[in-house]
């Protein structure tokens, strides 16, 4: 590790030193957020494919996904930009290209067949002006319910698949003496619960609508009024410690039997990885309850800088390339959790959670975006956690206000 | 900023009239304006500049990068028609009335008890201003894990037998933000204690003794003699302490991190959130600058007023 950086360090030393010349033309500083040990692992396996086709990677990983953009953002505005950088694809990213600040990588998507490959709704979040801005390197689902299958067999119940059953199956579970939902009280993680139900009670178009439309009629909707009753009735199934705890306390409370169900992306699965159990065995996974199968979506990107009087051009292409090409698509995803950004690529080394995910995807109708990252503009989105995060926590506020404090809320921030 | 230059400006009018020499008369105000330059610099760039800044990007729809496309007051129309806005600014009356009087008033009794000559003054000392040592993120750790109802001190109590005790107020959106109260006040109580004990300790010792002839009760002369005596030190606890109030940001983000939902937000890390994770420029900026204002509101006319009365007492 310690010659690692040591080298990492050299290199970017070099790098700065001989940049004007386009010796290291193939030379790509990353910029990323992922430190923890499943990411940096996830992550070893693109810098190998890359340093494989000639590329010389240097490392630059910043702590905390604000602090990484904000770092991404300010180099880049003070002139040193990094050539490649982590960032959510969305509006934030366009903003950047307005400015002039990035480069497109639509030579490799063209040749690769991006368009094809990808998730139309991803490709239409990664492309500015007709171009790639940014390579998807994978999807995370965040409508997944994970959950402990002894415990719901001593409780005599099967894995709900309505929001009704669900509710019955809590009730029993709770005069059980179980936790029913082992949730951590944080807005992103309240708000990844709401959405599910939301999908669960209006259905998968009423929720594509919703979000890409953000019309005042459907946010009036009785069906939105339903969502907000549903997810008003979770509230007696949560322990009284939920408020602020993290999310993988809570993953591991369903681990250890001590919760029945949580609703948490993927990324819970490395939790479940770590604690020495093959996710889909006895912590099961399944879609969170809904009237018709859907994948919300969430994605990790990386997008290019604009480098000033330097051809960074070839290095970025290559590593746009290698972050698509099948096989490290599969390494990368097998180690982060997530599947892979491309549809076609073999599904039988992942996990049987995965695997459902990947065969759910080939039919596009299933097809969602989260809210948390690029599903709508970043204002909205967060407005949308405050506002639920706030009707969860009141007790004393009805359905009915809850959705009109949702909808005027999303109102002002659009 | 300016006290020192006029305090060196005026030893320099003082040593003319003993000298009478036309070079002295202004290499020393020369001197000190060159030494002054880099810090007045410094504060006008970094201070007003910035704050001019910040107001001219209220006025922008900039949301990730500056931009300067005006569009009026519309930020602030959003800023107050937000209602986490006013829940982080109603949050800031109540914490900076709790916490700012809590230090106070316990700072000032525990110097009391220690001024009366205790036995082991210096270990119950160290052992309340022990807390200050520690960063606002650790303070916050810790009394998260004490009031967390599920492993801290309710549980702690219950498994003692008592099954009813409750004490749950961090999990609770209408009492989470006297939980921040708690924590700080036990964090910056040691300071306070400090700062007023150095007051008493300056106390006339005749005062005592005279207070002593009279027969007036101990508790009668500390609350009409000995406070009003100290009415500069608690000037100075109520300006420390409420700057520590308007920068309150990492106590919130370690303790309750605003929760449960926002009810135990305050403003500044509301504009911090803003700025950073929503990519909300131009309303975070709006957000600093409607702070900036209250605090000035609140705080000028007693700066004001202090400042007036010590000069006017001097000057009779």
């Amino acid at each position: 590790m310690k010659k690692f950086s040591t080298a990492a360090a050299c290199a970017a030393f070099l790098s700065v030193g001989v940049s004007a010349g386009a010796i290291h033309a193939q030379t790509a500083e990353v910029l990323h957020w992922w430190t923890s040990g499943s990411e940096q692992a996830a992550l070893a396996e693109v810098r190998k494919a890359f340093e494989a086709k000639g590329g010389t990677w240097v490392d630059t990983p910043i702590a905390g996904g604000s602090n990484a953009r904000a770092a991404a953002v300010n180099r880049m505005l003070g002139g040193d930009p990094a050539a490649v950088f982590q960032f959510s694809i969305g509006q934030q990213l366009r903003e950047l290209a307005d400015q002039g600040l990035l480069a497109n990588v639509g030579k490799v998507a063209d040749e690769e067949n991006w368009d094809e490959k990808l998730p139309p709704l991803i490709v239409k979040a990664a492309k500015y002006d007709g171009n790639y801005i940014a390579a998807p390197i994978n999807i995370h689902g965040e409508n997944w319910m994970f959950y402990n299958k002894a415990v719901l067999e001593d409780a005599g119940i099967d894995v709900p698949t309505s929001w009704d059953d669900f509710i019955a199956a809590a009730e029993k579970l709770k005069a059980a003496g179980v936790t029913p939902i082992g949730l951590g009280g944080q807005p992103w993680q309240e708000r990844i619960m709401f959405n599910s139900v939301l999908l669960g009670v209006g259905g998968r178009e009423f929720y594509a609508d919703l979000y890409s439309t953000l019309d005042d009629d459907l946010l009036e909707s009785d069906t939105m009024h339903q969502v907000f009753e549903t997810f008003a009735a979770l509230k007696p199934f949560v322990d009284e410690s939920s408020p602020g705890r993290n999310w993988n306390e809570a993953t591991n409370m369903v681990i250890k039997g001590d919760a029945a169900f949580q609703f948490m992306g993927d990324w819970a699965k490395g939790e479940i990885i770590a604690a020495g159990i093959e996710p889909g065995t006895t912590v099961g996974c399944a879609f969170a309850p809904a009237v018709d199968t859907a994948y919300i979506m969430t994605v990790d990107a990386f997008a290019f800088s604009a480098m000033d009087g330097e051809d960074a051009t070839p290095a970025q292409e290559k590593m746009a390339q290698v972050m698509l090409e099948p096989d490290v698509q599969i390494a990368f995803n097998m180690k982060k959790g997530s599947i892979p950004a491309r549809l076609d690529v073999p599904s039988d080394s992942f996990d049987s959670c995965a695997q459902t995910a990947i065969k759910t995807l080939q039919d596009k109708k299933t097809h969602l975006v989260s809210t948390g990252l690029f599903g709508v503009p970043s204002a909205v989105s967060g407005a949308i956690d405050d506002s639920i995060s706030n009707f969860w926590n009141s007790a004393d506020m009805s359905p009915k206000e809850g959705q009109e404090q949702f909808h005027e809320a999303i109102s002002y921030a659009k | 900023m300016a006290d020192p230059a006029q305090g060196v400006l005026q030893r320099s009018v003082e040593n003319d009239a003993i000298q009478k020499t036309g070079r002295r008369r202004w290499r020393p105000q020369w001197t000190a304006r060159m030494a002054l330059i880099p810090a007045m610099t410094i504060t006008i760039v970094c201070f007003y500049g910035f704050i001019i800044w910040t107001f001219v990007i209220s006025l922008t729809r900039s949301r990730l990068l500056p931009v300067y496309k005006f569009t009026g007051f519309d930020q602030y129309v959003r800023l107050f028609a937000n209602e986490r806005w006013w829940t982080s600014m109603q949050n800031l009356a109540i914490h900076g009335f709790l916490f700012i009087g809590g230090c106070m008033v316990f700072g000032y009794l525990l110097a009391i008890l220690i001024d009366r000559r205790v036995k082991a003054e210096g270990m119950y000392r160290t052992i309340f201003m022990l807390p200050l040592s520690m960063s606002f993120i650790v303070t916050g750790v810790i009394w998260q894990w004490v009031m967390n109802p599920g492993l801290g001190l309710q549980e702690a109590v219950r498994a003692l037998g008592w099954d009813s005790f409750e004490f749950n107020w961090i999990v609770r959106p209408d009492r989470a933000i006297y939980t921040l109260a708690i924590a700080g006040i036990w964090q910056q109580v040691g300071l306070c204690m400090a700062l007023f004990l150095a007051g008493l300790r300056n106390i006339d010792p005749n005062i005592w003794k005279a207070s002593r002839v009279d027969g007036i009760p101990v508790w009668r002369v500390y609350l009409h003699i000995i406070t009003p005596m100290l009415r500069t030190v608690f000037f100075t606890v109520f300006i420390l302490m409420s700057a520590i109030v308007m920068k309150a940001f990492d106590l919130v983000v370690a303790l309750t991190g605003g929760g449960p939902g926002f009810s135990s937000d305050l403003p500044a890390r509301f504009v911090v959130d803003h700025i950073l994770n929503r990519q909300e420029l131009g309303l975070g900026a709006a957000g600093a600058f409607v702070l900036l204002c209250t605090v000035i509101a609140v705080i000028s006319p007693y700066i004001y007023f202090e400042l007036k009365k010590e000069r006017g007492g001097r000057g009779h």
